[in-house]
């Protein structure tokens, strides 16, 4: 049968005012979370946000009171916890500036309870893990960077990375397992710069999963976000599928 | 037309005035006329009719009107004076008659132009209107699709986890059903005019590493096998990756829906020409040549497939109008040894080199 991520001690806030999407919430996050506190609309939810300092919270768009975009810039300015945003397709300019506006990562409705489940419990580990820095090793799918020796292993064997490789890598590994933007890649990578260097993103990104990937075909280092961006890590979508 | 008619009028003149020349009839008289018939002619033939006309007349009023008659001499200095005064005047007021003309008839263009143009400024407005309006529809529609979708297949999992049998049907039914709402919603989407597609830089192996990975999980999804040389430098294209997502992920659907439970459908990417084509062929039942086409019409569905295959009938259609909104094709053959090969086209870069330094 499914098996359900460890439970965690964590709390999590979720920002919906369907009624039915929080009963579906609460019913999917039951045995991953311990507890799940509820926000029909955008004061409610930035209240509840300074008093109960939820661990993880999930914001689904078209409240009645405040943009979903809004919002979570005024819950970034009080909490670094998590946010997930619960979607529909169609609209990935939405997710993209959600993103951008410090969201975490998405979940499309209607969405799949395990894979739901999955992503929830890896933010909030990714939350409670220190942030490898600039100093540590970042490890993926038997990928191995080091960043201040600036070596990069795949299985043991050294791989050799172009410099606009080891920006792309570092900028995806400050925080593994979120998902950068195509815009945020372009400004860790190319701050400096304007023009052409930028639109070759993509296929620099292809060069690097070649020397990083066992299998180029099922990528489990450098996972595309469709029409979003990238992010590091084991691939988070239907895990337990 | 108009020089016989002006040139009729000024010999019917010239006749009348002749007669009447005896009586008291100064030269005034004569010269106005002639100038009169002078301008009629410049109104309706230009400058050409106008300052012919305007000789023509100094002549007539030379001869047949100026002491001496009927004869090219000048009795008096005042009568050269006038003579060339008519002409100079003639001549003038044609040129400025035309030009007077010209200006009206560039003042009407312009003006006509600009109701055109203004007319054409309110409908695009109104069509952006109208795109903004679909825009929010088609968000709310599918909101409100997605909501109930959402809250049953949660709940029918729960359940479904516990054991229940019945739940597992539920969940599966959710899926198609869902399927079916983003399909009509594409459609909806396609059909609604002027579709934006991002034209970027992609790579072949990016877009299929995604497909794949949207793949996983639907029923099947093992029997995908890919073919890529990544020895060979990678294939880069000029596409939309969202949209050239959902068409590869549309006909990955279609072949596991009719190919049978154990065969395996290929996914390829080669370039060919200008263009980077990506292929998806299984060993299904295949069409008849004659439906080759068919296959992309909407609701398409061969007489022998069997009922029990549960597709939304608009895939295929969907692949094919997004394709073709970004520039690219694609078309449907038959895969020898049995089955089928559907192709997508999309533009290939125009670099065949995208080699950085370490």
């Amino acid at each position: 049968m499914v098996m359900h991520p460890t439970r965690t001690d964590a709390t999590v806030l979720v920002i919906d005012d369907e009624p039915e999407i929080r009963h579906a919430v609460h019913s999917a996050l039951r045995s991953t979370v311990a507890r799940v506190l509820d926000a029909a609309d955008a004061r409610s939810a930035l209240a509840t946000v300074k008093a109960q300092t939820p661990d993880l919270i999930i914001l689904d768009l078209g409240l009645p009171d405040q943009s979903g975009l809004d919002l979570c810039r005024a819950i970034r300015a009080h909490s670094l916890a998590p946010i997930v945003v619960l979607t529909a397709r169609h609209i990935e300019s939405d997710k993209v500036s959600l993103l951008n506006a410090g969201a975490d990562d998405y979940v499309t409705k209607p969405f799949s309870t395990s894979e739901f489940a999955a992503r929830v419990a890896a933010q909030i580990r990714r939350a409670r893990t220190a942030r490898p820095g600039t100093s540590g090793t970042v490890e993926a799918d038997g990928m191995s960077v080091n960043f201040t020796a600036r070596r990069a292993h795949r299985d043991g064997n050294p791989v050799r990375l172009t410099p606009i490789e080891w920006a792309i890598l570092r900028a995806l590994t400050a925080d593994p397992g979120r998902v950068y933007t195509h815009q945020q890649l372009f400004d860790a990578v190319w701050a400096r710069e304007f023009g052409d260097a930028r639109q070759y993103l993509r296929v620099h990104i292809t060069n690097l999963r070649r020397k990083v990937e066992r299998d180029p075909t099922h990528p489990r280092v450098i996972i595309t976000e469709p029409g979003v961006g990238y992010r590091f890590g084991i691939p988070l979508t239907q895990e337990t599928a | 037309m108009s020089v016989v008619l002006w040139y009729g009028l000024l010999i019917l003149a010239t006749v009348v005035m002749h007669v009447a020349r005896d009586t008291q009839q100064s030269q005034a008289h004569v010269v106005l006329v002639y100038l009169l018939v002078v301008l009629g002619g410049s109104v309706s033939g230009g400058r050409p009719l106008g300052f012919t006309l305007a000789a023509a007349a100094t002549i007539l009023v030379s001869y047949y009107f100026q002491y001496p008659f009927d004869e090219f001499s000048l009795g008096k200095p005042i009568d050269a004076i006038v003579l060339s005064a008519f002409f100079a005047t003639s001549g003038t007021t044609t040129y400025l008659l035309v030009r007077a003309q010209e200006e009206a008839s560039q003042a009407r263009a312009h003006a006509e132009e600009i109701e055109r143009l203004s007319n054409e400024a309110g409908h695009a407005a109104g069509l952006r209107e109208a795109a903004r309006f679909k825009d929010i529809l088609l968000a709310s529609v599918s909101h409100d699709l997605r909501t109930p979708l959402t809250s049953i297949k949660a709940l029918a999992q729960d359940a479904a986890d516990a054991g229940d049998a019945n739940s597992a049907i539920i969940v599966a039914q959710t899926e198609r059903l869902s399927k079916m709402v983003a399909h009509l919603l594409d459609m909806s989407r396609l059909n609604a005019g002027a579709f934006p597609v991002t034209i970027e830089l992609n790579t072949a192996e990016d877009l299929v590493g995604a497909a794949v990975l949207e793949m996983k999980g639907t029923k099947g999804a093992e029997r995908i096998r890919v073919d890529i040389d990544y020895s060979a430098p990678m294939l880069v294209g000029m596409f939309d990756f969202v949209e050239s997502l959902r068409i590869l992920t549309n006909l990955l659907d279609n072949s596991l829906l009719y190919a049978p439970g154990n065969t395996p459908v290929e996914l390829s990417a080669t370039r060919v020409g200008d263009w980077l084509q990506f292929s998806v062929a299984d060993r299904g039942p295949g069409v008849p040549t004659a439906d080759a086409e068919r296959v992309f019409e909407p609701f398409y569905r061969h007489i022998s497939t069997s009922s029990t295959v549960h597709g939304t009938g608009l895939g295929l259609a969907i692949a094919r109008s997004l394709a073709e909104a970004q520039g690219g094709q694609i078309t449907y053959s038959a895969r020898e040894g049995g089955g089928s090969v559907l192709a997508v086209r999309l533009r290939a870069a125009r670099e065949s080199s995208f080699q950085f330094e370490e």
